[in-house]
């Protein structure tokens, strides 16, 4: 069985800006699936569209790389297939709390065996930096200069409302060694897991 | 008068009507079971407001000697189940119909009886027994077995069996006392009809389906679509399934459970059924599905579909086959819910952004039902692209006399998956012949690929180099000429005589070769693959002087595509749009002209 930590990483090189957090997410990923053993021709990962679901590229395991805020759905359809497989989605705010978020709630409700990372930038960066579901009201964006209206989702406090049974957590990338334990956390639950990591986007956060 | 000078020579008809809640459509059920208990072919068709009480809903049959292809629109029998509802089909009565209803004669075309419904149901006892009533006063007019009738009911009716009886009993003696003199003779059938079952399109499907081994069904309920769903998640094993342990690919055989009498039979299927949160989840779930291996098809009618047009293209461009059971109602928008039409045409035939195969199969009836779902699901294997199956609501909610579907053969087909492969596996290898590259499934070892919305490499990896891009455009557009050899061809009606050709498709097949049962100088020609259009019909066309159009739309979108495609017009089109199927009567008065 090889699941060594360099058997994760397929031979694209990574386009994300240097210093992006998603590499964190990226190589977090890679030593949890080595740490947990899980071969990587048992994996799928659905990745959304975004910077974060450029990750698709850049791993050695089964993947799909979905339509934007689709992945989860897409992912569900996977795991009812075949059981067997592990199942995760990476996925960022955009997708995840707005584009998706009707599948996301549904997908909370049925405790649906899939692990999701949601790779929460406060931003829609791959659009160059407009607001999203997360952005902090009056945070000036593309999208909104004269400050952005809305009040911002708290996906930790909306899931564990809509079912406490599930794992939900939160957790900022600048303390990788608490990601990297998150990370192994979440593909170890048993049951809907989704980890929504802090993230700064350094080209177009402030 | 009438006593026993009228007798029914090749078919009849009979039509009960009445508000929503009153047993319209149940109690036609009743009389369908019946007289294809006496060996009787039969074809109904019900018309139903988009409301769950009171309204106008009708019932409608025609029982034959020989098969019925279409309902007929003019009835025989006629039954208002409450005051109100028979002045509107007026136009649908000859001299000789009997129309029965509680109250003062509406009517001024045929025989008007007064028939105190009210009465009769509150003698037996329950206010909705009128139909019941009404079955038994026609076992009495047309001189049939009383014993055979009644021990019908329950089939339809498990609950108060008893009311019900007594409800039959009230029917025909009331017959007997009054209406001895409408009684007429009816043969029953020498033979016998071999076509013992009854199913709609839906459940037709449903059965194609399962038999075609399918696994993996998701539906956000919509009408006329939804029949489907229904039959499908009561045929699903593991009821508990969500998330369950259970992987609908360890075995598609059925699962054996006993029924009562202590007979074995497989009666539920290891299968997923889902009823997600909209029709883009849906879809997408059916693609994730598809992708891990199963047999994976999604049921909806225009306004669901017009959700899952993102993932009809996303299946084009990673190469996920899998079937959409389109059923078709008229639009735009809302439209008229319960009413059908075939104006979806070139929504299904163009839908999805990009360009990318794909194959758009239209069943005309209900055995093609059947059919169309496995020939569906091994097109969607075999060409890894999206599959339509566009059926209407005409078809997906009449029913007819079809064989047991639920012991038919379907032939399987899983294209080419690979068990082995080598590392670097190249899943999109645009070395081949077809433009079908083989596939393995996940857990495949050394299998590791991606299935990208993004253009992509060999590999599955995104691209934007223009000679890869289109190289992978040119591999997947190989698909359209095989599909024209896979999907199922042009089919032609013909007769000696005939000079004359009709081109139509789907839910019209009934009631046109309906119509030719009376005509003999027209061929039929049945576009069944409605795309990729078959060569041959330019073939076809050629052949004949005077060429008709038949469609259920207000655009001739058939004709569209025959325009531009094979430079082609017809002699002449007949189009309906109000919701309504055609009926044989008009198609032949049409024809004569």
């Amino acid at each position: 069985m090889k699941t060594n930590f360099y058997n994760y990483k397929s031979s694209v090189v990574p386009t994300w800006c240097p210093g992006c957090p998603n590499f964190l997410l990226f190589s977090g990923l890679q030593s949890s699936f080595a740490k947990l053993k899980i071969p990587n021709h048992n994996i799928v990962v659905v990745s959304d569209i975004g910077c974060a679901g450029n990750m698709a590229d850049f791993l050695n395991t089964y993947g799909i790389h979905s339509l934007h805020g689709r992945a989860i759905p897409t992912a569900i359809g996977v795991k009812l297939a075949n059981p067997k497989l592990t199942v995760v989605v990476v996925i960022g705010d955009g997708g995840a709390y707005g584009e998706g978020l009707n599948h996301l709630i549904t997908a909370t409700r049925a405790n649906y065996d899939i692990k999701v990372f949601v790779a929460n930038n406060h931003l829609y960066s791959l659009t160059t930096g407009q607001a999203s579901p997360t952005t902090k009201t009056g945070t000036k964006t593309k999208s909104t200069p004269q400050g952005y209206a809305l009040k911002p989702i708290n996906p930790v406090f909306l899931l564990k409302n809509v079912n406490p049974s599930i794992l939900v957590e939160n957790v900022n990338s600048k303390n990788p060694p608490k990601l990297f334990k998150k990370i192994t956390n979440t593909l170890n639950h048993q049951g809907f897991a989704l980890l929504d990591i802090s993230q700064i986007c350094i080209s177009f956060g402030k | 008068m009438l006593k026993s000078n009228k007798m029914i020579k090749e078919s009849f008809s009979i039509k009960l009507a009445g508000p929503a809640g009153m047993g319209v459509k149940s109690g036609g059920q009743l009389f369908s079971k019946f007289f294809q208990s006496l060996g009787f072919y039969f074809h109904d068709y019900t018309e139903y407001p988009s409301l769950v009480r009171g309204g106008h809903n009708t019932y409608q049959a025609t029982y034959g000697y020989q098969k019925i292809h279409a309902p007929h629109q003019k009835i025989d029998f006629f039954f208002s189940l409450k005051p109100g509802h028979c002045q509107q089909h007026q136009n649908e009565f000859y001299q000789s119909t009997l129309i029965f209803s509680d109250e003062k004669n509406p009517v001024l075309k045929g025989k008007f009886i007064h028939l105190p419904l009210l009465q009769l149901s509150s003698q037996a006892g329950n206010p909705l027994s009128t139909n019941i009533i009404c079955f038994g006063i026609t076992t009495f007019l047309l001189n049939q077995d009383k014993k055979k009738a009644i021990q019908l009911i329950p089939q339809i009716f498990s609950k108060n069996i008893k009311t019900n009886s007594t409800a039959f009993d009230i029917g025909y003696i009331y017959a007997q006392q009054n209406l001895k003199q409408y009684q007429q003779t009816l043969k029953t059938p020498k033979s016998g009809n071999k076509l013992t079952g009854s199913n709609d399109g839906n459940q037709a499907f449903a059965y194609g389906f399962l038999q075609g081994k399918g696994n993996f069904y998701t539906a956000y309920p919509m009408t006329p679509s939804s029949g489907a769903l229904h039959l499908l998640a009561q045929k699903q094993a593991n009821l508990s399934a969500v998330g369950g342990a259970q992987s609908a690919l360890d075995s598609t055989r059925p699962s054996v459970k006993s029924v009562s009498g202590g007979e074995k039979q497989p009666d539920t299927f290891n299968i997923k059924v889902v009823h997600p949160e909209d029709e883009i989840a849906a879809a997408s779930l059916a693609t994730g599905a598809a992708f891990a291996g199963a047999r994976s098809a999604v049921g909806t009618s225009g306004g669901g579909f017009a959700l899952m047009n993102e993932t009809i293209s996303f299946c084009g461009v990673t190469e996920i086959g899998m079937v959409y059971y389109l059923v078709s109602r008229p639009g735009p928008a809302t439209g008229m819910p319960t009413w059908t039409s075939q104006a979806d045409l070139l929504h299904a035939v163009f839908s999805g952004h990009g360009e990318f195969p794909k194959v758009v199969i239209a069943p005309g009836d209900q055995q093609e039902s059947f059919e169309f779902a496995n020939i569906g699901l091994n097109l969607a294997d075999q060409l890894q692209t999206p599959i339509i199956v566009l059926s209407d609501k005409f078809i997906a909610e009449s029913s007819v006399s079809t064989t047991d579907l639920s012991k038919e053969k379907a032939l399987v087909n899983r294209g080419k998956i690979l068990n082995s492969v080598p590392k670097n596996f190249k899943r999109y290898n645009w070395i081949t012949q077809s433009g079908v590259s083989p596939r393995c499934l996940p857990g495949t070892i050394n299998g590791q690929f991606l299935a990208n919305s993004y253009e992509h490499n060999q590999l599955g990896f995104s691209t934007e180099n223009p000679i890869i891009a289109v190289k992978m455009r040119q591999k997947r557009a190989k698909k359209s000429e095989i599909a024209k050899t896979l999907s199922p061809k042009p089919k032609l009606f013909s007769n000696k005589n005939a000079t004359n050709l009709i081109i139509s498709w789907g839910s019209n097949k009934g009631p046109i070769l309906e119509a030719l049962k009376k005509l003999d100088n027209f061929a039929f020609l049945q576009i069944r693959t409605l795309w990729p259009l078959h060569n041959s019909i330019k073939n076809t066309i050629q052949k004949y002087k005077k060429i008709i159009l038949i469609e259920n739309n207000q655009t001739s979108q058939l004709g569209f595509l025959l325009k531009s495609l094979f430079s082609f017009s017809p002699t002449a089109t007949i189009l309906k749009f109000n919701g309504r199927p055609f009926f044989p009567e008009e198609l032949i008065k049409k024809f004569k002209k």
